[in-house]
């Protein structure tokens, strides 16, 4: 009996939606219900093809482990249908994911030239043609590329700011020249026309970092053109904007470039309840509220228009994003990678231009007030540099031996740095949390900067669960095996099989108890413990099997003590196992008995009789011996 | 849609029927600083899930985007968010708003205050804050200790929660006080918003592991085994932060019982007594001026011992007063979910027969444990001491224990009463039928194989549930 192929296309891609990371588990699922369901290749072929096009842009790379899954481990007929539109497939993620994922998939396209590992199939994964066109075109790309870079290195220098711009001087950002997006055209490809992409990213007019289309709602707190000494305006300003950002942030909370915009706008607001700053370094934060606010700012009147895509893109709710296949796809998050600043050099391929404009537009709506038919505020990744430039502006003389600055400039750490070298939050321990066990500290003061240690400062998150994560490797890693974890919890047999809750352990079991963190690296086995008869025995514990599926045996208690076995889940094995079991001549026995009765055995004494062994091992693991030991440790 | 725990199961005559509820969702936004708060009854359920933004649940985050959305029932509780987001309800609560007014913000304060001490603790490898929670009946005491449970969970720690309030049931069923290290977030969808014990199978949510001992009695102010089982339970907590490295500077979070925050006349023997035995150095007194005036005034001044920081935190606007019908069905509920288990994960509790020779049960002799008695000077030595007065009596089985809950303790039949009083217990059986001619009685065990022979203890609370199996 099989199922309509649309039904079985629609299940793989509802099993697609949930693929974030590179997990080896869903990849596998993903394949077997590739492999199970040739007859729908063609349907579950085209719902792969467009999710790696529709999906954002730091899920793709998942999306297309599973096509290389798929068509190593299954092959025909999925080579021949997902072949036919790799170009364009592959091309249009490339041109927008960042560089670390490409590389990645250069690395996919290397072995599709070759044949499959261990396979006797000499032939490549996809026929030559096919990664031809492809490489041609990375080439092409690559070209433009480091042209651009050239480019963006000399803009780089042109844009330089002076270390130490006189003290009074507002800093302002020069308006760049607009720039051409890196484009690419593949040479004489015969498939231009089935290329959704190619012509979606025009030449992107970059707005200069402080130009932004005005939000309605932000015009209320336009300021001066010279702004005057107004402490008070200066906090409601700076709070509107903590708010706003804040607000652009839950709705992207994996957007580190807006998480660190929002950590130094709460420094900064630190800095002005705590401190009494004198009139030219207030007018300078003002200045640069004012720039940073999205509103259009004094200088140099060039009024940008908003590029013409960014109006028929309708707004959307974060998360529920689902583009259609073309479509622009101007509208995604950048990917993660991209969030960290970016050195002064961009890495080959990547043209910040072009990035910002993308940033520009991506931001979604936030849905509490902005109105649907304005781009939301929206800040470039410059926003944290210019206010770290800002402290340093004010900040006391450098020491003679000025250290030089290891953190990229305008990296959240350099920002911290900044702040920390600069004695700007005095009286705050390193950590930012002032908090005492007293009620006065404790009523009522909000303290935005330490509930980002529950959100912001763990900004990598399971979408299944809501557990988050650091974004660090070790961060990545820990959510990976929590991935892992939870896909070995969902197990469809469980109801079928009598789960029981267990007995509560005994006291010094309890004391004894060391809980374990499903995302920690597995243990490294317990080599500490002293004592080889105590380790031994214990190691004989933990032996298992899976439950036997032989009705006979499924029923047959231990020969030796002739207690039945009871099945238990075991995470690891994920499966029902039979604990403290061996099996020995097509028995099972408890591994503890027959470890007992083949010592006796050996020694060729008496020791190892039946009922001396199940004493042994009744008062080993019955919780009232433990029980009784813990009465007179205690 | 997801049903009460042990809904499917034949014979569950107690499950009251679920009116169908609507599968019309609505959307709900909540501006940054507000909650939503809400009251499911157990006969219908409230689903939410959040479209954007952020959101918690009693201080857990709940998972954004998705897909299974969190069912909640029997349930009163309240959805906060710090930068605002938007929900996606389905279903009909008895009772919704949203508060823009709460005490979160000085609720996360505690947890950065205790941040700070735990940092303290570690950096000296000391044990991190005894904190103990009290205030009267619904200022909302459980709440915090969830909350800032979960808040020390979210940032790496393994604090000790400790539960003295016999009405809560946390990881177990009330009548129980347990003490359970969490290192794994809650799980706010089962009966109580903690989490599960653990079961033989795998669990969507990590489960929490539980040192549960019987108390059996409403409160803590009844009869004499309360301060006995606080010394007993503090000596085990203090052992397992002394040895268990990862948990040690997270220290504890304990729960206590309205009951022992009424005094008497401005004496407030039961939390003087966690105090000591504890070393409680945190003291969190929950919505009432008087009580904070007299611990503050008691605690803040030990000039030949560790200072005990006392702090007054106001009642949240959410807490409702939870009548004794709904506590009553909460009960049911958790000591249904105990046996069968809730909503995705479905339990396969056993039952057999056994004689009445077979089974020896001990109940708390009403001589010792009058209602309303409460320590006389110089009383103290015959709870600790050889006293003559037996703690036990023993209860024939007879008809009279049909429907009743027991205690499976890890102390022999044959030890003295103080052993029996003071072990921890592996579980509870439940006494579903007696058949008095044939002298048996059909007892529900959690899991098959033989029942234990150490001594059960029945108690007088939680009251007795009525057709657990068909
Ligand atoms: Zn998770
Ligand atoms: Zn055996």
């Amino acid at each position: 009996m099989s199922l309509p192929s649309a039904e079985v296309a629609a299940d793989f891609k509802d099993a697609l939606q949930d693929l974030k990371i590179n997990s080896r588990p869903e990849i596998s699922n993903l394949t077997i219900i590739a492999k199970e369901n040739t007859e729908h290749a063609q349907g579950i072929s085209r719902e792969l093809e467009k999710h790696i096009q529709t999906t954002r842009p730091e899920w793709k790379l998942p999306a297309l482990y599973v096509l290389d899954s798929i068509v190593k481990n299954v092959g025909t007929p999925y080579t021949l249908f997902l072949g036919r539109n790799l170009y364009s497939t592959f091309m249009s993620a490339y041109a927008i994911v960042d560089a670390s994922t490409r590389k990645a998939m250069e690395g996919l396209l290397k072995t599709w030239k070759q044949p499959v590992p261990e396979s006797v199939d000499p032939r490549p994964v996809f026929s030559a043609d096919v990664t031809r066109d492809i490489e041609s075109a990375l080439i092409k790309y690559r070209t433009v590329a480091i042209q651009q870079q050239a480019l963006s290195q000399k803009q780089a220098l042109q844009h330089a700011i002076p270390p130490r711009p006189p003290v009074g001087a507002p800093w302002r950002h020069t308006p760049s020249p607009s720039q051409t997006a890196a484009r690419y055209t593949p040479t004489n490809d015969p498939r231009r026309q089935q290329l959704p992409l190619r012509d979606q990213f025009p030449p992107a007019p970059t707005p200069p970092p402080n130009h932004f289309p005005p939000p309605q709602q932000q015009r209320s707190f336009l300021p001066d053109m010279q702004p005057s000494i107004d402490l008070n305006k200066l906090n409601i300003d700076l709070d509107m904007l903590i708010n706003t950002t804040k607000m652009e942030w839950a709705s992207n909370p994996g957007d580190s470039h807006i998480q660190q915009k929002l950590k130094a706008l709460i420094d900064l607001q630190t800095i002005l309840k705590s401190q009494q700053l004198p009139p030219d370094q207030i007018r300078m934060i003002q200045q640069q509220i004012i720039q940073l606010s999205p509103a259009p700012a004094p200088t140099p009147p060039v009024s940008i228009a908003p590029p013409p895509y960014v109006t028929s893109i309708p707004p959307h709710m974060p998360g529920t994003s689902s583009w259609e296949a073309g479509g622009p796809v101007m509208g995604f998050h950048p990917p993660p990678s991209v969030r960290t600043p970016q050195p002064a050099i961009p890495p080959p391929g990547f043209d910040p231009a072009w990035l910002s404009s993308l940033l520009t537009s991506s931001t979604p709506t936030p849905f509490v007030s902005a109105p649907p038919s304005f781009p939301p505020p929206a800040l470039p990744p410059p926003a944290a540099p210019s206010l770290a430039q800002l402290l340093q502006q004010y900040a006391p003389p450098p020491t003679p031996v000025a250290p030089p600055q290891p953190t990229p400039i305008g990296s959240a750490d350099w920002l911290l740095q900044a702040l920390n070298t600069h004695k700007l939050l005095p009286g705050t321990p390193s950590n930012g949390n002032d908090v005492e066990l007293t009620t006065a500290s404790i009523a009522k003061k909000s303290r935005p900067h330490l509930i980002s240690k529950l959100y912001e400062a763990l900004p990598n998150q399971c979408v299944t669960c809501g557990r988050r994560f650091e974004s660090s490797p070790k961060g990545k890693e820990m959510k990976a095996r929590h991935m892992d974890w939870h896909f070995k919890v969902k197990d469809p047999d469980v109801a079928k099989r009598g789960v029981h809750r267990d007995w509560y352990i005994g006291e010094r079991d309890w004391i004894e108890f060391r809980e374990e963190d499903e995302a920690a690296p597995a243990p490294v086995s317990n080599g500490t413990s002293a004592g080889g008869p105590a380790a031994a025995k214990k190691e004989a514990k933990d032996q298992y099997i899976h439950v036997p599926t032989d009705a006979a045996l499924v029923h047959a208690p231990c020969p030796i003590c002739q207690e039945k076995f009871e099945p238990q889940w075991l995470v690891e094995a994920n499966d029902f196992v039979w604990m403290d079991a061996i099996k020995v001549n097509e028995k099972v026995y408890h591994a503890t008995c027959w470890e007992e009765y083949s010592r006796g055995s050996g020694l060729g004494g008496g020791r190892g009789t039946p009922d001396s062994i199940l004493g042994k091992r009744k008062a080993e693991v019955s919780s009232n011996g433990l029980y009784k030991k813990a009465r007179t440790d205690l | 849609m997801t049903a009460l725990p042990g809904l499917s199961l034949p014979g569950l005559s107690l499950a009251p029927a679920l009116a169908p509820s609507s599968t019309e969702t609505r959307t709900q936004d909540l501006p940054a600083g507000s909650e939503y708060r809400f009251e499911v009854p157990f006969t219908r359920t409230l689903r939410l899930r959040i479209l954007s933004g952020t959101a918690e649940l009693f201080g857990t985050e709940l998972a954004p985007n998705s897909k299974d959305a969190y069912t909640l029932s029997g349930t009163k509780g309240a959805v906060y968010t710090w930068h605002g987001c938007r929900l996606e309800l389905a279903g009909e609560p008895e009772s919704e708003y949203v508060a823009e007014e709460t005490q979160m913000t000085s609720y996360a304060n505690v947890h950065f205050a205790l941040e700070n001490a735990r940092e303290k603790a570690g950096a000296q490898k000391e044990i991190g804050p005894r904190v103990l929670v009290v205030g009267p009946e619904n200022a909302g005491k459980t709440s915090l200790c969830k909350i800032l449970t979960a808040y020390a969970t979210k940032s790496g720690r393994q604090p000790v929660v400790v539960n003295l309030d016999p009405r809560q049931g946390l990881l177990s069923i009330p009548g129980a006080l347990t003490a359970t290290t969490f290192a794994s977030v809650l799980d706010v969808e089962e009966a109580g918003g903690w989490g599960s014990s653990p079961i033989s199978g795998p669990s969507a949510v990590p489960v929490k592991m539980p040192l549960v001992y019987q108390y059996g009695l409403g409160s803590p102010e009844e009869g004499k085994t309360f301060r006995p089982l606080v010394t007993r339970m503090a000596l085990a907590v203090t052992s397992r932060l002394e040895e268990d490295e990862q948990a040690r500077a997270s220290g504890c979070i304990i729960d206590t019982a309205g009951a022992s925050s009424h005094g008497k006349g401005g004496v407030y023997e039961n939390i003087t007594h966690i105090i000591s035995e504890f070393s409680v150095n945190v003291l969190l007194v929950l919505g009432s001026e008087r009580l904070y005036s007299d611990l503050s005034r008691k605690f803040s001044n030990r000039p030949s011992e560790e200072p005990i920081s006392v702090i007054k935190l106001d009642k949240s606007g959410g807490c409702v007063d939870r009548d004794e019908t709904y506590m009553q069905q909460l009960r049911q509920s958790q000591i249904r979910s105990y046996f069968f288990g809730q909503g995705s994960n479905n339990l396969s509790p056993h039952t057999h027969w056994a004689s009445y020779s077979s089974i020896k049960i001990l109940k708390i002799n009403d001589a010792s444990a009058g209602v309303g008695s409460s320590f006389l000077p110089g009383d103290d030595d015959d709870v600790y001491g050889s006293t003559t007065a037996s703690i036990y009596e023993t209860v024939a089985p007879s008809p009279s224990i049909l429907n009743c809950l027991l205690a499976v303790t890890n102390a022999s039949m044959t030890d003295r009463h103080e052993a029996i009083r003071d072990s921890s217990i592996k579980g509870y059986i439940y006494v579903a039928d007696v058949d008095e001619t044939k002298e048996k009685v059909r007892l529900l065990a959690p899991l098959s194989g033989a029942i234990p022979t150490t001594a059960m203890v029945m108690g007088t609370f939680p009251e007795d549930v009525s057709g657990l199996v068909g």
